[in-house]
């Protein structure tokens, strides 16, 4: 039996030789760690602005198309466009606009909120009129396979394609998730998008997320949709 | 001491056939039906399962002199939780896509009875080279009944092996549908108990009520 005072320091050794061990791992890979995530979210804002290719994206690919191509700009609650530097944080929401030969080829905004077990973190894509669904995609959840987690199956996600998030009057209305399909008879059909069938939570908690998000950001583009409209003019 | 002397290959071999972690000693289920609807997704747990019990049953066998008794199993679960800490910190700096798909249950290492068990069992009465052995052995063997399991959810769920399709677009079009229950944690279950079963079948391990 060794004495209590040897246990304590063998612990007390052991434990300071782990813990050097961990941060030392932890510091020296952290870098990579952080570039992964932000290569993962920018590779995400491509896919979802309509951006893709056969093989997968290198870091490289996604870095390069990404600087090419988005623009990220901030807008405050009332949709004016805000610098970066010097604003809060929590009143701005950021918006990535896509462009190609200086023309606006959609914009995606973050969206989250929740799911039936977790919260869903995604991004939504418009088209530049400011009112059709480009698409949309999902990079986190926790839904359950083969129901709510067919929110980023394909089938799923090209319902939204085209989709229109305003009325005929210019009021949003967002798009809804409804139980079983749309029918084509249904006034309301460009708001809809068919459910899946077991997922009835997984749908409503997306209609409900979906609007509030939209709603936020709704001031910018009801100013992309006037400015749309005198121009065509 | 020869390496490669007959009772070493014994350490390695046991663990893989008549002593097999997961078909006849039943540890280890949780990660077996969590991470095996995909083939790649096995084998990358199976490596870092390898490596973390590799890696704790040596460090814990040259410990054993000198590790006091009463406070034994803390030190093997922080030796542990340590290495499996490293395995998912590695995994998100080089393969962030394969960490975001093994999620919560690559950390869930640290509870896999297979790793503490043959800290405890093995590693505390062996030598460090012994111990390495009994590591890689029952880590593969662990893996090997992983990467069965996910062989026939992957084929039967999504109709691919290792991420190649194997069935055609004729087969589909023919009214062949993937087997939805393969993707789910039920599917699993009944595949791993047909293992169980044809690995007991095979083996002839009875257990003795």
């Amino acid at each position: 039996m060794r004495s209590d005072l040897y246990t304590i320091a063998f612990t007390t050794i052991i434990t300071v030789i782990l813990g050097l061990g961990l941060s030392a791992t932890a510091d020296s890979l952290r870098e990579r760690q952080v570039l992964n995530e932000e290569l993962d979210i920018k590779k995400n804002i491509l896919s979802v602005l309509g951006y893709k290719q056969e093989t997968p994206w290198t870091n490289e690919e996604v870095q390069s198309l990404y600087d090419a191509n988005i623009n990220e700009i901030r807008i405050d609650e009332v949709g004016s466009i805000i610098d970066e530097l010097g604003k809060n944080e929590d009143l701005s929401y950021t918006i990535y606009q896509s462009s190609e030969n200086n023309k606006v080829t959609g914009y995606a905004i973050p969206i989250a909120g929740k799911g039936l077990w977790g919260t869903m973190y995604g991004y939504f894509a418009i088209e530049p009129d400011a009112e059709t669904v480009k698409g949309i995609t999902f990079y986190k959840h926790k839904e359950t396979p083969g129901l709510g987690a067919e929110v980023d199956k394909d089938w799923f996600k090209n319902n939204f394609v085209g989709k229109k998030l305003t009325n005929k009057n210019g009021e949003l209305v967002s798009i809804e998730v409804i139980k079983g399909y749309v029918s084509d008879t249904d006034p309301d059909a460009p708001h809809k998008v068919d459910g899946i069938s077991g997922a009835t939570i997984t749908g409503t908690g997306l209609t409900t997320f979906l609007k509030s998000d939209l709603q936020k950001y709704e001031p910018y583009f009801a100013k992309v949709r006037s400015v749309n409209q005198i121009e065509s003019l | 001491m020869n390496l490669f002397s007959s009772k070493n290959k014994k350490i390695v071999k046991d663990p893989l056939m008549g002593e097999n972690p997961i078909s006849i000693h039943v540890l280890g289920i949780c990660s077996a039906l969590a991470i095996t609807t995909k083939i790649d997704t096995a084998v990358v747990m199976t490596i870092a399962v390898v490596a973390v019990l590799s890696i704790s049953n040596v460090v814990i066998s040259l410990l054993r002199n000198n590790i006091p008794n009463k406070v034994r199993i803390i030190i093997q679960m922080s030796v542990v939780a340590s290495l499996v800490i490293i395995a998912d910190q590695v995994l998100k700096a080089y393969m962030y896509d394969m960490s975001k798909l093994l999620g919560v249950f690559l950390a869930l290492i640290i509870t896999n009875c297979i790793v503490l068990g043959r800290a405890e069992a093995f590693a505390m009465q062996n030598s460090p080279s012994k111990a390495l052995l009994d590591g890689m052995g029952n880590g593969l063997g662990y893996g090997a009944i992983l990467i069965a399991v996910a062989f026939f959810r992957e084929l039967f769920g999504f109709g691919s092996i290792y991420g190649a399709q194997v069935f055609s677009d004729q087969i589909y079009s023919g009214g062949y549908e993937n087997n939805g229950l393969m993707i789910l944690s039920p599917g699993a279950f009944f595949i791993l108990g047909l293992i169980v079963w044809a690995h007991r079948a095979y083996t002839k391990v009875i257990d003795k009520d």
